[in-house]
């Protein structure tokens, strides 16, 4: 008993230093139903990237720049790499200021099935992200999002 | 938990795992880098049926053979003395080759401090495998800067080495102009990998983390590569290596994609002058898993292959005569399978595609070879460890 309270207040411990250290919650196979129904009725988009994506900086960046205008812009962000690369995931996204961001990375190394859990069709070309509207109709993209495709969707969908 | 798979996975093809050695701070960084799940192998048939392997274990590229088609392997020879910060994983993948002599060529590629940079490494065994040069870096730009997706090519004493390289990305970067992808180089040995001469560019603009797939056609070496065309258009082009800027364009797919795919293609000849090429796109004008041939006058119609709604990709091509054999990952759900399909009169008709393997862990591409003009399937998985079968259609 009391050897399974030291574990649970372990773990406690160790998911308190987690938030504060600003990671990435983990994205599940369950994350995309959760994520829509904290969105239900409204506009959001989600967006994947990974340390390794070279195109996918530049549009962190945009991201960073836009959440600073719009800290309530429903963008989730989510890194697909493996869970041992947590480190350079966190580090990343304190590098570009996104510590604070709806951040996600992927809890399985098993990537096929998470992406197969979003998006049966996605092979996981880099970025991707899925623009879902105020009835979750979605629309997937492969590539980085342009500024002026974004601040559209912004105006036509949250404004 | 990982680690105990690793092991069994290490086990069950016939490996040991060695007592990791004792490392500086800035080893221990690199082994920690290149431990992470290094599932990419190489993998090659000699002309006696021996299967040879290459794979990365805590920064070593160590290689082993088996006799059996993969049931027992040798005790694992080391090529790399001092660790390296390996990249086998995905599109970055150690090759392999056996020439006639027997003289074993293994090349690799090593992260850099800096994301998105790496140098591509070199290594032979003249004595069957016993033990192995002291690596060169190949790439004779040794900026910090990508020089990676490295592909090899051995015939007799030839030894071509292309991979893709930001020299001149970086150049244009510091002049304040734009690049678009990177650049395809080359090296060519003509001793048996003894020297090599000086880097060559082959073309400027290849996608930038997509592998390069390669193949002999005759004497000619030919390479089949994503491009990047005009308006950002990343679709394939096919180039004799030894003759520089003479791109053919090989897809015509319309994918418009400012990001990475990191989804090469592969590509096969078949003895007879003809290439036999599969990809992947997401384009405008098509979308998912093709095969077409090249005979030297004309490309035949994209063939679509593949399940789309279970994300079939990584194609892979071997070409023996006029059997062509064509396999290719999917993920359906519950597990990952390779997937096979087979034209016996030179990729003009195709069998029904069937499954030849699965797992549910984590999985590296499929690799085809030919084992004394036979197609095998070469697979290795995080929890099977390494499988090889005859593909039997």
């Amino acid at each position: 008993m009391r050897r399974r309270l030291r574990f649970g207040l372990m773990l406690l411990a160790l998911s308190a230093g987690w938030a504060l250290a600003g990671a990435p919650k983990p994205f599940a196979a369950d994350t995309p139903a959760e994520l829509a129904k904290r969105f239900a009725g409204k506009p959001y988009l989600l967006a994947f990237w990974s340390v390794d994506c070279p195109h996918c900086q530049g549009e962190l960046e945009l991201f960073a720049r836009l959440l600073r205008e719009r800290p309530d812009l429903p963008v989730s962000l989510v890194s697909v790499d493996a869970p041992e690369l947590a480190p350079q995931v966190a580090a990343r996204l304190a590098e570009l200021g996104l510590g604070d961001a709806d951040n996600w990375q992927f809890a399985d190394a098993r990537a096929a099935r998470l992406r197969f859990a979003i998006d049966r069709q996605w092979r996981g070309e880099l970025p991707r992200s899925y623009w879902f509207d105020a009835a979750h109709r979605v629309q997937g993209v492969s590539g980085a999002v342009s500024e002026a495709a974004l601040r559209r969707w912004l105006e036509l969908g949250l404004d | 938990m990982v680690r105990r798979l690793l092991l069994i996975a290490a086990l069950a093809v016939g490996w040991a795992q060695a007592a990791p050695p004792k490392h500086d701070m800035a080893a221990m960084w690199s082994a920690q880098q290149a431990v992470a799940r290094p599932l990419a192998v190489a993998a090659a048939f000699d002309g006696a049926g021996r299967l040879w392997l290459a794979r990365v274990e805590s920064g070593q590229l160590k290689v082993a053979q088996s006799e059996d088609s993969g049931r027992h392997f040798t005790w694992p020879v080391t090529v790399n003395a001092l660790p390296e910060t390996i990249a086998a994983e995905g599109e970055s993948r150690p090759q392999i080759a056996v020439a006639a002599d027997g003289t074993v060529h293994v090349l690799w590629n090593i992260a850099l401090a800096k994301p998105y940079t790496g140098h591509v490494r070199y290594s032979r065994s003249t004595d069957g495998g016993r033990s192995f040069s002291a690596p060169i870096t190949v790439n004779d730009d040794r900026a910090e800067i990508s020089h990676r997706f490295p592909a090899l090519l051995v015939a007799g004493q030839r030894v071509l080495i292309a991979w893709l390289d930001a020299r001149e990305r970086q150049a244009a970067l510091a002049a304040g102009e734009k690049f678009a992808g990177a650049s395809l180089y080359v090296t060519e040995s003509t001793d048996g990998g003894a020297s090599f001469g000086a880097n060559r560019r082959v073309a400027a603009h290849s996608c930038e983390c997509c592998r390069l797939a390669v193949a002999w056609r005759g004497n000619e070496a030919m390479a089949f590569w994503r491009q990047v065309f005009d308006g950002n258009v990343r679709d394939f082009a096919l180039a004799d290596l030894s003759e520089p800027e003479q791109l053919m364009r090989a897809s015509d797919d319309d994918w418009h994609i400012d990001g990475c795919p990191h989804h090469g293609g592969a590509l096969a000849a078949d003895g007879q002058g003809g290439l036999h090429l599969v990809w992947f796109t997401q384009g405008r004008a098509r979308q998912g898993l093709f095969y077409r041939r090249y005979d030297r006058q004309s490309f035949s119609a994209p063939y679509k292959f593949g399940n789309d709604a279970a994300q079939a990709a990584h194609p892979a091509v071997i070409a023996s005569g006029r059997t062509i054999t064509v396999a290719w990952l999917e993920y359906d759900g519950q597990a990952n399978r390779v997937w096979t399909m087979q034209s016996r009169d030179g990729g003009r008709h195709w069998a029904q595609a069937r499954s030849l393997a699965s797992s549910e862990g984590t999985v590296d591409y499929p690799i085809l070879l030919a084992r004394q003009g036979k197609p095998w399937l070469v697979w290795h998985s995080e929890r099977e460890g390494l499988q090889a079968m005859a593909v039997v259609q």
